[in-house]
Formats: structure tokens, C-alpha cells, sequence
């Protein structure tokens, strides 16, 4: 119990700064006045401009520390992470033809249903590659993940390069695929929490599949569970919260690696309470990154993408040796 | 109670035959040891009965009933499955590890947890992780996951095979004497434990049954030596019949 309220007072507390922090500063006593519904520009300001946009920030950390969390569990691998694993670069590289190729459907649409098959379709290779090459471990699984996501990077930089003219500039894809959160009204921030609250409560319906499957696959069986069913089942979740979250945030790198990390710290590695902890840490990092990217080099933005994987690449590396070690 | 019976089972894998023309019926009461050399297709034949392996032919039947058709949760309430090996993914406390296995029941998880943690003496490990346990601890957390819903069938799979001979001895007794109101299959290799705690044997030699009958009729069986490419004395004790190879 004790460590809920610690999470939620951290992310309480991290939603607080990412507000106040900006090109100006606010302070915690502008942040009441535009919540009471001050009128006053800069009261205005905070509500329609910065607290959206902290509250989809630390939405696509929600998705992001779900879907890490889902991958670490259906590959028992605590290294898997939808952005190594490809399904991130699978997702941007099907977000970069919507932006891009002038396919005739909406792009509201469009660029969420990319983001998905290219997700799905991305681990789904990395799966199909790793069983050819015989390595379905951890390190098999990672260097099949790194190769797709080459691959899918290149195909992104050619369709960057061939089609982006006066009419879409490079950069709006450019910094999309670098990562970051635009501000949302708060109707689209609405449709987006709904979104966040369906792929927790998709999540959720997995937990004690993955716990079970966290024995291995012949306890599994043995327990009941139709492990092939479930695995194709899992990934195509996390799939759904892997495009969910880079249809709204770009590519942000190693939150889904680092908050179901940090969650198993803190309230251990079974699911049912795994899930909740992930999304809660990655809603703090990615609030606290999106701040630093806003606040760090005014008045020009560094992309997320870029904050958040100069932070993370120590701590992945930290991880390996750790394994390595082990 | 329940019935388990394999008919005219197959097991082929990658081109190899690992179980051929295996049919056998078995319970609803008794302790059965699955004995044969290396390679013989214990392992397998156990795994097929379990429905963690699709047969290649032939059907396992559960109360007369195709196991393949049955629904995964049900056929978890009725058979435990005690594997060789196990190593989980998530370094679990024991709590949760016989958690998980309580909640294959329908009802009642809290009540079965606690009835296992008792029978298996866990009461004093049941916070500690599963890399802090001992090979004994391990043994014993193992089995109460597997009998937290005291399913009517046990099949195990040679599960006293890495633990010293005084916890050995412990498990081997604590599963035969489980036949005398349910169903016990046990893979062994200790021959001596067989005649003394098992009343019936089924002996295989390359994928297929070469004996099948009580227990005690095998101790002098010339196909006991035949199976095992070896020459064994027989000495008879007042407790029970010991092998000795030549």
C-alpha cells in the first residue's frame, strides 16, 4: 500500500514540475489560479497550452511502461523493449508512410492504423527471424530486434528523402520521428486518455497469463494456459499500446525498457501489480523528460526522443553488464 | 477419480519416433513407476499424457473423454504435471509461485494456499525468493504448486532427481503414497525405490512398452536386464529387493 502512494505522490509531484517548467516558469501558485479558472493570459496559457500537454506526455509514458512491460512478459526477457525489439521503428516507419504518401483516407486515421501493422508486422518479423536464425533467447531475440529495426530505419530515411517536398516538410517528420508530444485540445487529450485507460484494461486482461507464462512454457501448459494462442494474443496487445503510444508521442526510446524496471523494483515482478507500476513510472519519466526537453535550451525544444535515450543508454548498458555478469 | 488412457499413441519428432504404439490404461487408484534406460521415451510418454505434447497418432483419453478436446483450465484441475526441470523466468517469492498454481481451482485460492503451505512446510520460506531456496526448498515449493489444487492425477517427471538421497526418499514415498486414493504416475531411475514404494510398472525401451504389471513381478524379469544392456544380482532384504550390477 505503501508504495502506491509513494508512486502516485511522485507522479503527482512530476505532473506538478512538468507544469511549471517551460521557456517561463510558472509557479505552483499560477498552476492553482489557472486550475480555479483564472482568466488572465498567462492563466490561460497554462491550461490551454501546458497542462495538456504534461497530461499527454505522461500519457504516452503510461503506454509506453505498459507496453515494456507487456514485452518483458511475453518474452521473458527483461531486456525486451518495444523500441529494440523493433515494434517502435515497425510503428514509425508505418506513421512516416501515413505522414508521407498521399494514400486518400484520413490522416487521423491513417496514421494510427499504420502505427499498428507496422508494429504488429515488426515483431511478428522479429519472432519469425529469431525461430529461423534457432536463437529464440534473450540475445537472439535483441540482435534479430536490432537487425529489423536497421532495416525498417533505412526504408524510413529513403521514404523521408524520396517523398517529403514544400508540401510536407522533412522536419514536421523529422522531429515527429525524433520524438515528442505535441499539445493536444483538450477534446483530443480526452479521446486520447480514453485510448490509455483501453489498452490498461487490455493489458490488465493479460497479467496472469503472463505471470503464468513467466514459469515457462511447459508449466504453462501444464497450468492450463494455450501458450501459442496467448503469445500471438499478447503481442498483438502490445502491439495496439506500442502504436497507441508513437501515434502520440513519436519515438521515444528506453522508457519502455526503464519503467517496468523500476516498477519490478518496487512492487516485485508479478503482473497483476507489474502493469499498474509500469504505467505509473513511465507517466513520471516521460512528464519530467517533456519538461527538460521544453525548459532545457529555450526558446528551441530538444526533441524527447532525444532526452529520454541520453538518459536511458547508460541505463540499458547498466542493465546488460548486470546480465552479463550474472 | 479419474481415468487416464493413452490408445495406440505416436510421438514422431524431426524424423525420429520418441513413442510408438503405446497403449495403456491407468487409475483412478494407484502408484505407477515408468522405468527404461535413457532415451527410452519416458519423458515423452509422460509429457503426452499431460497434453504438454500432441501425439503424432492415437489419443490420450481423460474419463473416456479426447484430452485434445479438452479445454485447457479443466485439464490443469485434473492432472498435475511434475516437469524434470524448472527454472522460472521471474525470480517469484513462494507465495506466489504456489499462488499461481492455487489458481488453476475454480474456487478457494487463499484456502488451498495455505492447506499446501502447511502440508509442505513452507510456512517459514513462503516470503523468500526462488533463487534463495535450497534444492530441498525448491522441491517441496515445486510439488505444492503443482498439488495446490489436488488434482486426481500426478505425473512426475523423475522429481526427485537432482536432491539427496534423505529427500529423495521423502518425495518417492510422498508420491507413491498418493496412489492409495489417486493416481500417481512417477518417472524413475532409482529400481530399488520402484519395488519398494510402487505397485505397478511400466517399463519402455525405444518408444515402446516392453513390461507393464505389479511392480514386484519386474525384480526378476530377465527383460529388467535386457531393457538396461546390463547384468544385474538380485538380493532380497526383509525390507523390500535390491539390484546390483555385475
Amino acid at each position: 500500500m505503501k508504495v502506491w502512494l509513494v508512486l502516485a505522490l511522485v507522479l503527482a509531484g512530476a505532473l506538478a514540475l512538468a507544469a511549471c517548467a517551460g521557456h517561463e516558469w510558472a509557479s505552483p501558485v499560477d498552476l492553482a489560479r489557472a486550475l480555479a479558472g483564472d482568466t488572465d493570459m498567462r492563466s490561460r496559457l497554462l491550461f490551454e497550452w501546458r497542462m495538456p500537454r504534461v497530461l499527454a506526455a505522461a500519457l504516452v509514458g503510461v503506454l509506453l511502461g505498459l507496453g515494456g512491460a507487456v514485452f518483458q512478459g511475453v518474452f521473458r526477457n527483461p531486456l525486451a523493449e518495444p523500441y529494440l525489439l523493433g515494434s517502435a521503428g515497425g510503428a514509425a516507419l508505418g506513421a512516416t508512410i501515413a505522414l508521407l504518401v498521399p494514400l486518400g483516407a484520413s490522416q487521423s486515421l491513417l496514421l494510427p492504423a499504420l502505427a499498428f501493422a507496422g508494429a504488429w508486422g515488426a515483431t511478428v518479423l522479429v519472432i519469425g527471424v529469431s525461430r529461423v536464425a534457432g536463437a529464440v533467447d534473450a540475445a537472439g531475440m535483441l540482435l534479430a530486434g536490432v537487425a529489423v529495426a536497421a532495416v525498417l530505419g533505412a526504408l524510413r530515411s529513403f521514404l523521408m528523402l524520396a517523398l517529403s517536398d514544400e508540401a510536407v516538410s522533412l522536419q514536421i517528420v523529422l522531429s515527429w520521428v525524433l520524438g515528442g508530444v505535441q499539445t493536444p485540445t483538450w477534446a483530443v487529450l480526452g479521446l486520447f486518455a480514453a485510448i490509455s485507460a483501453g489498452c490498461f484494461g487490455l493489458t490488465t486482461l493479460l497479467a496472469r497469463g503472463l505471470d503464468v507464462l513467466g514459469l515457462g512454457e511447459t508449466m504453462a501448459i501444464g497450468f492450463g494456459l494455450d501458450v501459442k494462442r496467448f503469445v500471438a494474443l499478447a503481442v498483438l496487445a502490445g502491439s495496439v499500446v506500442v502504436a497507441a503510444a508513437v501515434a502520440f508521442g513519436g519515438l521515444v526510446a528506453f522508457v519502455g525498457l526503464a519503467a517496468p524496471h523500476i516498477a519490478r523494483w518496487l512492487v516485485g515482478p508479478m503482473h497483476r501489480p507489474l502493469l499498474p507500476a509500469s504505467a505509473l513510472v513511465g507517466a513520471s519519466i516521460v512528464a519530467i523528460a517533456d519538461a527538460i526537453a521544453r525548459s532545457a535550451l529555450p526558446p528551441s525544444e530538444i526533441p524527447l526522443g532525444l532526452v529520454t535515450a541520453v538518459a536511458g543508454g547508460p541505463f540499458f548498458i547498466l542493465l546488460l553488464a548486470r546480465r552479463l555478469r550474472t | 477419480m479419474t481415468t487416464i488412457a493413452a490408445d495406440d499413441l505416436a510421438l514422431r519428432r524431426s524424423g525420429a519416433t520418441l513413442l510408438a504404439e503405446v497403449s495403456l490404461s491407468l487409475g483412478p487408484t494407484g502408484s505407477v513407476a515408468v522405468i527404461g534406460p535413457n532415451g527410452a521415451g519416458k519423458s515423452m510418454l509422460l509429457r503426452t499424457l499431460a497434453g504438454i505434447e500432441t501425439p503424432t497418432a492415437g489419443q490420450v483419453r481423460i474419463d473416456g473423454r479426447n484430452l485434445a478436446r479438452l479445454p485447457g483450465a479443466a485439464r490443469a484441475r485434473q492432472i498435475g504435471y511434475l516437469p524434470q526441470y524448472f527454472e522460472p523466468h521471474w525470480d517469484l517469492p513462494v507465495i506466489d509461485l504456489i499462488r499461481l498454481g492455487a489458481e488453476r481451482a475454480k474456487h478457494d485460492t487463499d484456502g488451498s494456499v495455505e492447506t499446501v503451505i502447511a502440508a509442505f512446510e513452507l510456512a517459514a520460506p513462503r516470503e523468500r525468493r526462488w533463487s534463495s531456496l535450497s534444492g530441498g526448498e525448491r522441491a517441496r515449493v515445486l510439488l505444492a504448486m503443482v498439488l495446490a489444487v489436488d488434482p486426481p492425477v500426478l505425473l512426475a517427471d523423475e522429481p526427485a532427481a537432482s536432491l539427496d538421497i534423505r529427500h529423495r526418499l521423502d518425495v518417492v514415498q510422498a508420491l507413491a503414497r498418493r496412489g492409495k486414493d489417486r493416481l500417481s504416475v512417477v518417472v524413475m531411475h532409482d529400481l530399488d525405490l520402484v519395488f519398494r514404494f510402487f505397485d505397478r510398472a511400466i517399463m519402455l525401451n525405444r518408444g515402446r512398452i516392453v513390461t507393464d504389471g505389479p511392480a514386484r513381478d519386474l525384480f526378476d524379469d530377465p527383460r529388467l536386464d535386457a531393457a538396461f544392456g546390463v547384468e544385474f544380482e538380485r538380493f532380497k532384504t526383509p525390507d523390500g529387493s535390491l539390484l546390483r550390477v555385475k
